[in-house]
C-alpha cells in the first residue's frame, strides 16, 4: 500500500531511469549550466561548448575596467572531467596574460578549481571567480612569484606591464 | 430494498447497503443515490472546518432525496451544507480506506499540525479537481463510475468490519460515537460534532477497528491527514496529481548536483546541518569522495542526521524504517 501510494506521489522511478540510461551523469549537469549561463550570463563573461563535445567549453572573459586588464578579450578553455561535478573543471588561459595567478602555461591558480572545489559550485561561478582576479590578485598564492613580488613592491610598475600585455596579447 | 428506503425517508438512505446499490447500478434511483452520496461525501470534507448546522443538514436530506438534481448541482459550485447528513454515511466507507493508507505511508509528505483544515482541504481539493471539469450532464455519468468505485470500497469496508450490521454500514459503523459525544440521535446524523465524528470515526474504521473501538478518537491526526490524501489520490485518479504539487512545492524540484528530480525520498533527506539537500546517489557518491557537504564544505557528519530524523517524533517512525536518515518534511 504504501509503496503505491509512494510511487504515485514521488514518481521516483523517473530519475534512476534516466541515470543509468544516460551517457554521463555530468552530461545532464553541464546541459543545465549551459541553459542558465545562456539565459542569465554573468557580465562580461560568455561561455558555451566548443563544438559538439559538451566537455569542451571555451569561455571568454573581457577585462573589467579599472584594470590594468581594461580592455582586453581573454579566451579560456574550459574542460570537464567526466565525473564533473564532483571533480572541477579545469579552466586555462588561451589568451596570454601577466598575472601572478596564473602561470606560464595559462593555468589559472584558484582554490576553488582546487582543494576548495564544490560540486554546488557552477561554470558560471567559476567564471566570475576568474573575472575577480582580474580585479584582485592574490599575490600571497601566486603561481608566479615575480609578479606577486612586483606586485607588492610596485604596483604602478605591475599594472603598466600587465597593460601592456593585455593591449599585446588580449586585444 | 434501496429504492423503498430512498422513497421512505433519509434516514434509510444512509443506512442503505452499499452492496445494494452495486446492484441497481443502472437504475436511476441509484445512480442520483450514487451522486448523492458522493456529493455528501465531497461536501463533508469541503465542510469540515466549517461549522454546519444540524437543521441544514437535516433538510438536506429531505431535499438530496426528493430532487437529487439540485443538490448536485450546489455541491459541485462548493460544498453545500444539505448533503452533510447524507455524507456521515457516505463518508465512512471512503474514509476509512485512506486511514489505512494514511498512517502508514503518508507521514512523510505532511506535517500532522492540523488534521481538520489540511485533511479537509485536501480532499476538497481532490474532489473537486475531478469534478471541476464536467458539466452538470456529464457529471452524472463520471459520479455514478465513481460511485461503483465507492461502492467497492464500501464493501470491502462491510468485509472488513463484520460485527457492523450490513444495513446501517454507513452509519452503523460509527454509532458508538454517535453515543459517546451525544452529538445527535443515532439514526439522525450526528450534529454540529458529527461532521468531526465522522471524519474521525470513519477514515479510521477500517484501520483500527481490529484493535479497539474507541481508538478512532485518540487516533493522532497524522495518520488522518495522511491517509485522506492517499484515499483521495486512490479512489479519484485527479486527487493524486494534488498531493504531487504539493510534494513538489515543498520540496527542491531538482537535485543541484546531477540536475535529476529529487523524489520523495531524496526531498526529505537532509544529510548536513546546513540545510543543502542532494539526491542519495549524489551524496552516496561524495562520501565516496572526500564526504564534504556541497553547501558548506564541511564533513557530512552521521549522528546530527539521526537525531534530526528523532526530533520530528511520530511521523518519523515508519521513516525511520527506511532509512536512518530521513526525516519528515514539514
Amino acid at each position: 500500500m504504501n509503496s503505491t501510494g509512494m510511487s504515485a506521489l514521488g514518481g521516483g522511478g523517473g530519475r534512476s531511469w534516466s541515470s543509468t540510461t544516460s551517457v554521463s551523469a555530468s552530461g545532464k549537469r553541464i546541459q543545465k549550466e549551459m541553459t542558465d549561463l545562456n539565459m542569465d550570463p554573468p557580465s562580461d563573461c560568455s561561455a558555451g561548448p566548443k563544438g559538439d563535445n559538451l566537455y569542451h567549453w571555451v569561455a571568454t572573459i573581457i577585462g573589467p575596467p579599472g584594470t590594468p586588464y581594461q580592455g582586453g578579450i581573454f579566451f579560456l578553455d574550459i574542460t570537464f572531467p567526466s565525473d564533473y561535478p564532483f571533480k572541477p573543471p579545469k579552466v586555462v588561459f588561451k589568451t596570454r596574460i601577466y598575472h601572478c595567478n596564473v602561470d606560464s602555461t595559462g593555468n589559472a591558480s584558484l582554490d576553488i578549481l582546487k582543494d576548495s572545489w564544490s560540486p554546488a559550485l557552477t561554470i558560471s561561478k567559476v567564471l566570475l571567480a576568474v573575472r575577480s582576479i582580474f580585479t584582485n590578485p592574490d599575490p600571497y598564492n601566486p603561481v608566479i612569484p615575480g609578479i606577486a613580488h612586483l606586485y607588492l613592491a610596485d604596483r604602478a610598475k605591475h599594472d603598466e606591464l600587465a597593460a601592456e600585455w593585455t593591449l599585446r596579447f588580449a586585444s | 430494498m434501496v429504492t423503498d428506503s430512498i422513497t421512505n425517508a433519509s434516514i434509510p438512505m444512509a443506512t442503505s447497503n452499499p452492496k445494494d446499490f452495486a446492484k441497481k447500478k443502472r437504475a436511476n434511483r441509484s445512480a442520483k443515490l450514487k451522486q448523492c452520496k458522493l456529493d455528501a461525501r465531497r461536501e463533508q470534507w469541503l465542510s469540515q472546518v466549517k461549522n454546519k448546522g444540524c437543521k441544514e443538514e437535516a433538510d438536506g436530506l429531505v431535499h438530496a432525496r426528493d430532487a437529487s438534481e439540485e443538490p448536485r448541482r450546489e455541491k459541485r459550485e462548493v460544498s453545500i451544507h444539505h448533503y452533510s447528513d447524507s455524507d456521515s454515511p457516505s463518508n465512512s466507507p471512503t474514509s476509512p480506506t485512506s486511514s489505512v493508507l494514511g498512517s502508514n505511508s503518508s507521514g512523510t509528505n505532511f506535517t500532522g499540525s492540523s488534521r481538520g483544515s489540511s485533511s479537509s482541504s485536501s480532499s476538497g481539493g481532490s474532489c473537486s479537481g475531478s469534478v471541476a471539469g464536467e458539466d452538470d450532464d456529464g457529471c452524472l455519468d463520471d459520479w455514478e463510475a465513481v460511485a461503483d468505485a465507492l461502492v467497492g470500497t464500501d464493501d470491502k469496508q462491510q468485509q472488513s468490519n463484520p460485527s457492523s450490521d450490513p444495513p446501517l454500514v454507513q452509519l452503523g459503523s460509527h454509532p458508538e460515537l454517535g453515543h459517546r459525544k451525544g452529538s445527535g440521535v443515532e439514526i439522525s446524523r450526528p450534529n454540529l460534532d458529527r461532521v468531526e465524528k465522522v471524519q474521525r470515526a470513519t477514515p479510521n474504521s477500517r484501520a483500527w477497528k481490529p484493535d479497539d473501538a474507541f481508538r478512532p478518537e485518540s487516533l493522532p491526526n497524522l495518520s488522518k491527514q495522511h491517509s485522506l490524501p492517499m484515499n483521495s489520490g486512490r479512489q479519484y485518479g485527479c486527487g493524486g496529481g494534488v498531493w504531487v504539487c504539493k510534494k513538489v512545492i515543498s520540496a527542491p524540484s531538482s537535485c543541484p548536483i546531477c540536475c535529476e528530480d529529487l523524489d520523495l525520498t531524496d526531498s526529505s533527506f537532509l544529510p548536513c546541518s546546513c540545510g543543502f539537500r542532494l539526491c542519495l546517489f549524489c551524496h552516496k557518491r561524495i562520501l565516496e569522495d572526500d564526504g564534504r557537504c556541497p553547501g558548506c564544505r564541511k564533513q557530512y557528519e552521521y549522528e546530527p542526521v539521526k537525531g534530526e530524523a528523532s526530533l520530528d517524533g511520530g511521523s518519523v517512525t515508519f521513516r525511520l524504517a527506511r532509512s536512518c536518515s530521513m526525516i519528515t518534511r514539514s
